[in-house]
């Protein structure tokens, strides 16, 4: 494929051309991976994300940082590759035409194989072996039913049938299961700071597991907050209450002056 | 006059549809009036009413009942303004009413840039912010959805592979028709309140609000009929206008794009056409199809509503795609560089879009065991995407590259869809977009895509086609200034946006913490910067589309056939049928003729030798 009615004439035009192409590929070749090493060195030094506080956030930030490897070689090869030829091949005047190159074997096959590899290698990891990581651990220490209503949550302690409204309280490294609800609208159960986001859905029940990893609370980070992601109307944007995640022995004396 | 007649029938189509819902409802037993279920039933009406009346029944539909058609006599600019069957008039009706749309919904994005350039409520309150981003979102999606097929798909395409016009010009002429009564629901929704529910109108919550919300559920719908018959009449003009010689390997790499693009509408567009139905009948007929309580199911809305979605996405984008590579293989003196993997990757987009609608969906409830599939099949989906750079970068190679505006727009879009394109493996990644759905990143990627791709290919369409379609030049030093300043600006607004969403920021929020502040004023800062480039772009469009230095035939010295003809064209197009000798992309190769017009004589072996 690919191969026009054309690829012999005007051989003779373009030869100087084709002499120049091994220097030029090589030049280009050095500035791309000058520029790729320069590029992750970069993107290594940014902390993209925010506060992370679960198990959960780890495997999302790992695969969002390897993914940011991945596709920086990509970028930097088309900002090169065209940045060199637009540089270089800039029309200076005369009104020659370039060289009808209407294909090269090589360069397509190299590019069919990188591509579709590097496609692949984005399926497998950090997609499923993500996915997996994220269901390695099914067995819930403590559940909790999550109740969306316009424009409030609110969270029922399965075990304790302790109800609250506002701040919800978690203890650390345990494993929660939130069973989720809505009552009017989809909602969506978003925790930033951990990484999890599940819809709230009418007349369903979905479900999502997070192990928080650290303590905090939304007075000294912002994204340790239940915020409602999916827009459900006027009180959307405030649709938000803190979350606390505290030591076990703490969370006990909280859940039982609670009523449990 | 026409369009007083259109009014005037689509209004006595309202009141007989009215009075025939308001009866059937008296009938059984309800309340004879009630707004929506009335309007919704009329709507149908005051449509038929508003085409009958502003063309179809003079020009199209009389002879139906044994009576002459009326002979159509409008000449000048008074043809904008009729049911005019000529594709170049419909080209120009598309252009101008979604540019006009694009402005509206443009000044909306500055009300809710500047609503959010500090934490709390300005100058607006929720109420109105979701209303003001409703109408932006899906103003800017029929713009992109339409504009550039309606205009460039109308006006060059029959020119393009050698037509005199469409195949079915009435039928244009209708699809065209059809956007008006877009507009009017718009602004009845507008006026009417609003609606809060985004251009994506999820179900339960369009089902509940105010009246507003039908009125966009009626101009969803119209806009898919528009579009479903606009891409019935591409698919059979490309099959079936082609010139002699004009064999599918030689169409203009435009060409399969928009060719491609029509058959994605016309397969897909009936799916939101149906999500949209579901929703009214819902609304006004007592119907439960999203009421849990009753046995419905709200993720059915999702399903349905992306399996159109999505492949709308490429709808807008395949186009860019096919502006892109024909700039870049008119501007850098070279043939387009393998061109049948450019119009694979066109094919194997149209493809693999109708197996990917779930990705918008990872957090959305649906079963846990979809979610590897759909991860897989759009990541996937990159590779035949990556075919459209191999070809640019190809193409871009040794070229004698001429830095002229359309060129530059195309080059934009190349590292813009860069951006939007890599941005896309990331939230294809379900464990990232668990975090990232429904944040900024999102609003960051699809405005790469949608504004960043197809948008400025939009614009660099007009520059390239502008000497064509008005026999004027714009002028060049505005056209550069405006592209810079636009790209500039693009990228000073929207690439922060990845960054508030990382921290935490989701979408479709008048309010936010107080942590996103600084981010969030830059953002809005680079969106007034990019705003105000559009005024350099109307003050140049206007003044030479009235006083411009007349174009030449070609003044790009591009080798496709609307090149060979005046500017503008002939109400005919061509004096004599072009006869397609080699594809267009013959740069550089000596003695390579795109096709024989005639004039001087053609030999009868040209005329024996070529197949049609």
């Amino acid at each position: 494929m690919g191969n026009g009615d054309h690829s012999t004439t005007s051989q003779t035009k373009d030869r100087t051309h084709s002499d120049r192409q091994p220097g030029r590929l090589a030049t280009v070749a050095f500035i791309w991976l000058l520029v790729t090493v320069l590029a992750e060195i970069t993107v290594a030094a940014i902390e993209w994300q925010p506060f992370a506080a679960s198990r959960e956030a780890t495997i999302s930030d790992d695969a969002f940082n390897l993914l940011m490897v991945l596709a920086t070689p990509v970028f930097t090869f088309v900002i090169v590759v065209g940045g060199y030829a637009l540089l270089r091949d800039r029309h200076r005047g005369d009104d020659a035409d370039g060289p009808p190159i209407r294909t090269s074997r090589a360069f397509i096959a190299t590019w069919l194989v990188v591509t579709t590899v590097l496609s692949v290698v984005v399926i497998i990891t950090p997609g499923f072996t993500g996915l997996d990581e994220l269901r390695a651990e099914p067995e819930a220490d403590l559940v909790i039913d999550v109740r969306a209503e316009r424009w409030s949550w609110a969270y029922r302690y399965a075990d304790s049938g302790v109800e609250t409204q506002g701040n919800l309280m978690l203890p650390i490294n345990r494993r929660v299961l939130f069973r989720i609800s809505s009552t009017d609208v989809i909602h969506s159960f978003w925790i930033p700071a951990f990484r999890i986001k599940k819809d709230a859905v009418p007349g369903q029940i979905t479900t999502t597991m997070v192990t928080p990893r650290k303590l905090g609370s939304f007075d000294n980070q912002e994204e340790m907050r239940v915020q409602c992601a999916e827009l459900c109307g006027v009180g959307h944007a405030r649709m938000f209450t803190g979350v606390t995640v505290v030591e076990q022995d703490e969370f006990d004396a909280w859940l039982a002056a609670a009523g449990g | 006059m026409t369009i007083v007649r259109g009014v005037v029938a689509g209004a006595v189509g309202y009141v007989l549809g009215a009075a025939l819902i308001m009866a059937i409802r008296a009938a059984s037993g309800a309340a004879a009036w009630e707004v929506e279920s009335v309007t919704a039933g009329a709507w149908l009406f005051a449509l038929t009413g508003w085409l009958l009346g502003v063309g179809v029944w003079r020009y199209w539909a009389r002879p139906w009942f044994g009576r002459p058609a009326d002979t159509y006599t409008t000449t000048g600019w008074r043809r904008y303004f009729d049911f005019d069957t000529d594709h170049k008039v419909i080209g120009v009706q598309y252009l101008i009413t979604f540019l006009t749309m694009f402005f509206m919904a443009g000044l909306f994005a500055m009300l809710m840039r500047y609503e959010l350039m500090g934490v709390g409520e300005d100058i607006l309150n929720s109420d109105q912010y979701n209303s003001i981003m409703s109408l932006h979102g899906t103003m800017m999606v029929f713009v992109a959805v339409a504009a550039t097929v309606g205009a460039f798909g109308n006006y060059v395409l029959p020119i393009m592979i050698g037509a005199d016009d469409m195949a079915y010009p009435k039928l244009n002429a209708l699809s065209f028709w059809l956007v008006p009564p877009v507009l009017v629901a718009l602004t009845a929704s507008f006026l009417l309140g609003g609606y809060d529910t985004g251009w994506t109108g999820y179900a339960p919550l369009s089902v509940k609000n105010d009246v507003g919300g039908l009125f966009f559920n009626l101009a969803f719908f119209s806009l898919g009929l528009s579009s479903i018959v606009g891409a019935l009449n591409i698919i059979v003009t490309v099959i079936t206008m082609r010139a002699r010689g004009m064999t599918w390997f030689r169409l203009p790499i435009f060409v399969w794009s928009i060719f491609v693009t029509a058959i994605l509408s016309l397969i897909f567009t009936q799916f939101v056409g149906l999500a949209m139905l579901l929703v009214i009948l819902d609304r006004t007929a007592g119907t439960v199809f999203f009421d849990p309580a009753s046995g419905g199911q709200p993720l059915l809305y999702q399903n349905v509503f992306w399996f159109y979605s999505h492949p709308a996405v490429y709808i807008m984008i395949l186009p860019a795609f096919g502006i892109t590579l024909e700039m870049v293989s008119h501007f850098s003196r070279k043939p387009l560089f393998a061109y049948r993997w450019a119009v694979g990757g066109l094919l194997g987009i149209m493809g693999m879009s109708s197996v990917v609608w779930a990705h918008h969906m990872f957090t959305s409830g649906m079963a846990e065991a979809l979610r590897k599939p759909f991860l897989a099949s759009t990541e996937l989906i990159s590779i035949p995407t990556g075919f459209i750079f191999l070809s640019a970068l190809g193409t871009l190679w040794l070229g004698r590259i001429r830095y002229t505006v359309p060129m530059l727009f195309a080059l934009g879009v190349l590292f813009n869809f860069l951006i939007g394109g890599l941005t896309g493996v990331f939230l294809a990644d379900v464990p990232v977009d668990i975090q990232l759905q429904d944040t900024y990143f999102v609003v960051a990627h699809f405005h790469y895509v949608i504004l960043g791709g197809g948008i400025f290919a939009l614009f660099g369409a007009i520059y390239y086609w502008f000497p064509k379609m008005t026999g004027r030049m714009m002028n060049n030093r505005l056209g550069k200034v405006h592209f810079w300043w636009m790209m500039v600006g693009f990228n000073a607004t929207f690439l922060p946006m990845f960054i508030l969403g990382l921290q935490g920021m989701n979408r479709r929020i008048a309010d936010y913490t107080p942590g996103l502040e600084s981010a969030n004023r830059a953002v809005s800062m680079g969106g007034f910067f990019l705003g105000t480039s559009f005024v350099i772009f109307l003050a140049n469009f206007i003044w030479s589309w009235v006083k411009g230095p007349p174009a030449p035939d070609n003044p790009w010295g591009a080798r496709t056939l609307e090149w060979q003809i005046p500017s503008p064209p002939p109400h005919e197009n061509f004096e004599i049928p072009p006869i397609v000798l080699a594809d267009p992309y013959g740069y550089g190769e000596p003695g390579s003729v795109h096709a024989d017009l005639g004039g001087n004589g053609r030999s009868e072996s040209l005329e024996e030798g070529v197949q049609a």
